[in-house]
C-alpha cells in the first residue's frame, strides 16, 4: 500500500528522521495538521498535496513542506 | 524604609496572593501547563522548554499582544505560537530510520481505493473504545490518565465512510481536542475524501476509516498493534492510506 503521511511543522525534524515514504508537513498549530476548524479550503488544499504526492511522488523520503 | 535584597533565587520565583503565600519556580510554572496544575495541552511544549526560553517565549507573547490590542491582528499571536511550538520539538527525536519502504501507487488515484488512519482519537457515538473499561471517559479524566494510556496498546476505532462529523466523537489525553471537536476535518478528514471521491479524484473511499489514540504504548504499536492493521488494510484491498498523526 502506497502511504502518504499530513503532520504539523512543529514535528518535521521528526518526521523526516522516519524516513517516511511520503510527508506533507503542514503550517499549522499542533493538533490540527489538516487546517484550522471550518477552513474547508486550505483544508481541501492539504489534502490535495498529500494525494497529489500519493500519486506522483517517485521515491520514499519525498517531503512537501507546505510552511 | 528597610528593604530586603532579593537574591538570584527570589528574582525567579513568583509569588501568589497573600492568601496563597506559597511560591513557584519559573520551571513549575512553564511545566505545570503539561499535565499539571494548569495543563493546557496548547502550551504543553513549554515543559520542553529551557527557563531562559519559555520567559522569551511570554515576553514576546505579551509584547505582540499589545500590538494586538490596538490593530485586533491575531495573526501575529498565532504565529507566535507556532514558532515556539516548532523550537520546542525540534530534533529528530527517538524515532530515527535512515531509510524507509516505498510502495508506488500502481494506478492512477482515481482508480484507487484510498482510506484514512489517524491517531486523533476519534469515534463513532455509541462505539466508544471505553479505556480501562470506563465508560464514558471524559476529556479530562483522558488527561489525567494520559500515564495510564502511554503503557497501553491501543484500540482502532473502525468510523465507516459515510458517518457524519455529528456522530463524530474525539478523546484524547495528549493534545488539545477542541479544534477537532469544533471540526473533525482539523484531523480527522473524512468528509474531504467523500468529497473527492464523488468528485471523481479517487477511485473509491474505503468503506472504513480508522482512528486511535496515539498516545499509546510506541513498541507494541510498532511491533504487534500497527502490523495486525496493515494485514487489515490489506485484506480490504486497500491501495493507499493518508495517515494524519496529531
Amino acid at each position: 500500500m502506497a502511504t502518504v503521511v499530513i503532520g504539523v511543522a512543529a514535528f518535521r525534524d521528526r518526521l523526516a528522521a522516519m524516513s517516511l515514504p511520503r510527508l506533507v508537513v503542514t503550517p499549522q498549530l499542533m493538533g490540527r495538521p489538516v487546517g484550522a476548524p471550518n477552513d474547508k479550503t486550505r483544508q481541501r488544499e492539504i489534502l490535495l498535496a498529500a494525494l497529489d504526492l500519493l500519486e506522483n511522488a517517485q521515491a520514499g523520503k519525498t517531503i512537501v513542506d507546505l510552511t | 524604609m528597610q528593604t530586603k535584597k532579593r537574591n538570584k533565587e527570589d528574582r525567579t520565583r513568583m509569588t501568589t496572593s497573600p492568601e496563597s503565600p506559597v511560591s513557584e519556580s519559573l520551571a513549575e510554572f512553564k511545566n505545570s501547563f503539561a499535565y499539571g496544575t494548569r495543563t493546557d495541552l496548547n502550551f504543553k511544549f513549554l515543559k520542553n522548554l529551557p527557563d531562559a526560553d519559555a520567559a522569551q517565549f511570554f515576553q514576546d507573547l505579551l509584547h505582540k499582544l499589545g500590538d494586538t490590542l490596538d490593530d485586533g491582528d491575531l495573526t501575529r499571536v498565532a504565529d507566535h505560537v507556532f514558532a515556539w511550538q516548532a523550537k520546542a520539538y525540534a530534533g529528530a527525536g527517538n524515532w530515527r530510520y535512515p531509510d524507509g519502504p516505498f510502495t508506488p501507487l500502481h494506478k492512477p488515484l482515481a482508480a484507487a481505493k484510498v482510506a484514512l488512519l489517524t491517531s486523533s482519537g476519534h469515534f463513532v457515538a455509541g462505539d466508544d473504545p471505553e479505556p480501562f473499561g470506563i465508560k464514558g471517559m471524559t476529556q479530562t479524566e483522558a488527561m489525567a490518565r494520559i500515564d495510564d494510556f502511554l503503557k497501553e496498546e491501543p484500540v482502532l476505532s473502525v468510523i465507516p465512510r459515510d458517518t457524519p462529523a455529528a456522530q463524530l466523537r474525539v478523546r484524547h489525553g495528549g493534545y488539545d481536542i477542541r479544534s477537532a471537536q469544533a471540526d473533525p476535518n482539523v484531523a480527522f478528514p473524512l468528509a474531504h475524501l467523500r468529497d473527492f471521491a464523488q468528485e471523481g479524484r479517487l477511485g473509491e473511499l474505503a468503506a472504513n476509516a480508522y482512528s486511535f489514540v496515539g498516545a499509546c504504548a510506541q513498541t507494541p504499536l510498532l511491533k504487534r498493534t500497527g502490523p495486525q492493521w496493515v494485514k487489515r488494510l490489506q485484506a480490504e484491498a486497500i491501495d493507499a492510506v493518508v495517515l494524519v498523526p496529531v
